[in-house]
């Protein structure tokens, strides 16, 4: 990342405080106008709506270029991943002169060009390993996966693009999960990583993308550990899977020797550890993206255990878990309200300097997701299904 | 945790820029020292309420015959009169303008409390001998409870839930009508009443948000009803873009929201008007027949067309500074 960029996103993270500091009421118009010329932005950017927009059609009109490439080229797969890979070069340089010379900064046609351009590299470099090189998948599948962990890298660390961080981790840990130790590797790769991200996560040294980017590099690490010691994923061998051996039937015979069993219960205490221990250290240093992780990872724990359990009547799980959830959710609320100055540990229930445009924009998105006013004939069978419907919104599935 | 926002409140205040005594409280959130776990415990509150109504509707639908249903219809029915007590008690007084929460759960209680109804509701309906052909009326009830609890109780959720229960009632009303050829020869199939239904809710519903902005009765419901009613209403017209008469139909009512959205300086409504007009464009284009390499050429350059004219209006909108 360019020196210019670092500037550009540490005045842009100042912006955007001081205009939640205006939102919250905390400091004035005239406050704010201060700000933003004492912290000026050199960038092009683009607000939300335009940025989706702008990106779209950036994909569509570089797709139909080059399908029209592509007809004019008779369609011969040798021109064809010339094609990609001249292509693929051609959108990274754009994407560069964009970000630079062009100043370009959250404005969409920048994003696109760059997913383009990595999306056609590996297009043209899958087509040299699998049909050029004749590679088989277990040897072609791991290059290309570390191709596209370098790709992705190297755009994130260019860029700022966090999501790329996160996709080149999901292609390292394909490739990792190639070698003979996969899961080990995941596992003890993660441990090892994840207090040196978490500290890069919150350094001032670095931009605020690399910060974000180590942030998402941490949670797909660890996503891939929770994999590695699930005790489903155990038995059904799911990285020797993504590591395309062929593990064999599952559970494997061996589970039923003494050390099995004890290897068993060991993914049986890491399947339960790994949440609560992603959850301590969010709330340790008080990193919401760590509680959402440990969050998600404690329900997928909860689920295994109903899954090993069979836990029955299924209403009664599902109404007991609903209820339970929502006690606990209010008594949480409760117990940080009651808190002095309404927190306790540094986290409160009050919205702070929450944007209510962008939590009225999300209700208005559940409502719309959940809308399904699809008509069905009245001679239907349907004998009763409770709820009056789904969502934030929504009945309006037309079940009765 | 921001670090360069902990670098810049200090010269912020130096400058007179901060006001000193808000600088230690935005030092703490800066540095992450406070935390918010507001919008996290609306979410996980809403799963709670998903999760329990599902659970409700298994329960209902597995042991019809063996509880009996004087006990499942008294037992949701004490499960929803328990919420709504609860909401009753914490509302705060009604007012045709925004009402700030009374609390964090207010909202999702309320969710809870008219989807237990419902259900009681709908179970009590097959218990009496309901024809299934009147049983969409359910869905029109469901749509009034909740539109009355969304006003009484300043609800964006529960607006939502009314809304969408209204475009499903006319869905599965107007699907009744066409299986059971109400209406005579004509030949309506579900699908075209299904779009009938979109396009009329969806004027209904746009309407309806415009009305109460202009009277400024629960006007912050407006985004709602008009976001729901332009989707349903392109939607509507999108679902029969085989035609080439729909497609000029989508290129004209797109292109009509993108202009009034731009006069508006309404973002989103203005992508969807965008979208769809692009969309009625090239359908009627598809018409024209034109060959595989002549239609990629059309949307290589329809897309550089349409990338230019959104930089010139992001442009003229003056909303080339910060993203939203």
């Amino acid at each position: 990342m360019t020196p210019a960029l670092d500037r550009a996103d540490r005045a842009a993270a100042v912006r955007t405080a001081a205009r939640s500091w205006r939102r919250a009421g905390i400091v004035d118009d005239t406050a704010l106008a201060a700000v933003e010329s004492s912290f000026p932005d050199d960038r092009v950017r683009a607000g939300a709506v335009f940025r989706v927009l702008l990106f779209l059609f950036t994909v569509i009109g570089v797709c139909g270029v080059l399908g029209f490439l592509a007809a004019a080229l008779g369609g011969h797969d040798q021109a064809l991943a010339g094609l990609a890979a001249v292509a693929g070069v051609a959108l990274l340089a754009l994407t560069e002169l964009q970000v630079g010379a062009l100043r370009r900064r959250q404005g969409g046609t920048e994003a696109a060009t760059s997913l383009l351009g990595i999306g056609l590299l590996l297009a043209a470099a899958a087509w040299l390993l699998f049909e050029a090189g004749r590679m088989d998948a277990a040897a072609g599948v791991p290059v290309l996966c570390a191709l596209a962990a370098a790709l992705t890298g190297a755009a994130a660390w260019r860029w700022g693009y966090p999501l790329y961080a996160a996709l080149g981790t999901a292609a390292a840990l394909v490739t990792l999960a190639h070698l003979p130790a996969g899961r080990a590797v995941w596992i003890v790769l993660a441990l090892a990583a994840a207090p040196a991200l978490l500290r890069l996560s919150e350094s001032p040294r670095l931009p605020p993308a690399h910060r974000s980017s180590a942030m998402a590099v941490l949670l797909v690490a660890l996503g891939g550990l929770y994999v590695a010691v699930h005790v489903g994923s155990w038995e059904e061998r799911i990285v020797e899977r993504i590591g395309g051996r062929d593990p064999g039937p599952a559970p494997p015979a061996w589970l039923s020797s003494p050390q099995g069993k004890l290897l068993w219960w060991l993914a049986v205490a890491a399947t339960a550890l790994v949440p609560v221990l992603v959850l301590a250290a969010g709330l340790r240093r008080r990193r919401l993206p760590l509680l959402l992780a440990g969050t998600v990872a404690a329900v997928a724990s909860l689920a295994t255990c109903q899954h090993y359990l069979r836990l029955e009547p299924a209403w009664l799980v599902l109404t007991g878990a609903g209820a339970l959830w929502i006690a606990v959710v209010l008594g949480l609320w409760r117990y940080l309200d009651a808190g002095p100055g309404g927190e306790r540990g540094g986290f409160t229930a009050a919205p702070l300097l929450t944007d209510p445009r962008r939590q009225a924009a999300l209700e208005v998105g559940v409502a719309v997701l959940t809308l399904q006013p699809e008509a069905r004939g009245a001679g239907d069978e349907h004998p009763f299904a409770g709820g009056g419907g789904r969502s934030g919104g929504a009945g309006a599935t037309g079940e009765f | 945790m921001s670090p360069d926002v902990v670098l810049a409140i200090p010269a912020l205040v130096e400058s007179g820029a901060l006001p000193p005594a808000a600088a230690p409280r935005l030092l703490r959130i800066a540095r992450g020292e406070l935390i918010s776990v507001h919008a996290e415990l609306r979410a996980l509150l809403y799963a709670g309420v998903l999760l329990l109504t599902g659970g409700v509707g298994l329960l209902v639908r597995q042991n019809l015959d063996r509880i009996g249903p004087v006990a499942i219809a008294t037992v949701l029915g004490l499960a929803a009169a328990a919420a709504l007590t609860w909401v009753a008690r914490v509302a705060p007084p009604f007012s045709w303008q925004e009402v700030p929460s009374p609390n964090l759960a207010f909202d999702y209680i309320l969710l809870l409390g008219i989807l237990l109804v419902a259900a009681d509701l709908a179970y009590c309906e097959v218990q009496l001998g309901l024809p299934a052909s009147h049983r969409e009326w359910h869905l029109l009830i469901v749509a009034v409870l909740a539109g009355l609890a969304a006003f009484r109780c300043d609800s964006r959720i529960a607006f939502s839930l009314s809304l969408t229960s209204f475009a499903a009632w006319r869905g599965v009303a107007l699907a009744d009508a066409a299986t059971s050829r109400a209406w005579g020869a004509r030949a309506w199939d579900a699908a075209e009443a299904w779009r009938w239904n979109a396009i009329a809710c969806g004027i209904l519903f746009a309407g309806l948000g415009l009305a109460l902005a202009h009277w400024r009765r629960k006007a912050h419901f407006e985004p709602v009803a008009v976001h729901l009613g332009c989707l349903l209403a392109l939607g509507g017209i999108a679902a029969r873009i085989d035609d080439p008469a729909w497609g000029a139909g989508l290129l004209l009512a797109g292109a009509a929201l993108a202009g009034v959205a731009y006069r508006t300086r309404r973002f989103p409504l203005f992508a969807y008007g965008v979208v769809a007009a692009y969309a009625g464009l090239t359908r009627l284009l598809a018409g024209l027949s034109l060959d595989a390499a002549l239609g990629c050429l059309w949307f290589g350059a329809s897309s550089a067309a349409m990338i230019a004219g959104l930089l010139a209006v992001h442009r003229r909108m003056g909303r080339m500074k910060e993203p939203a």
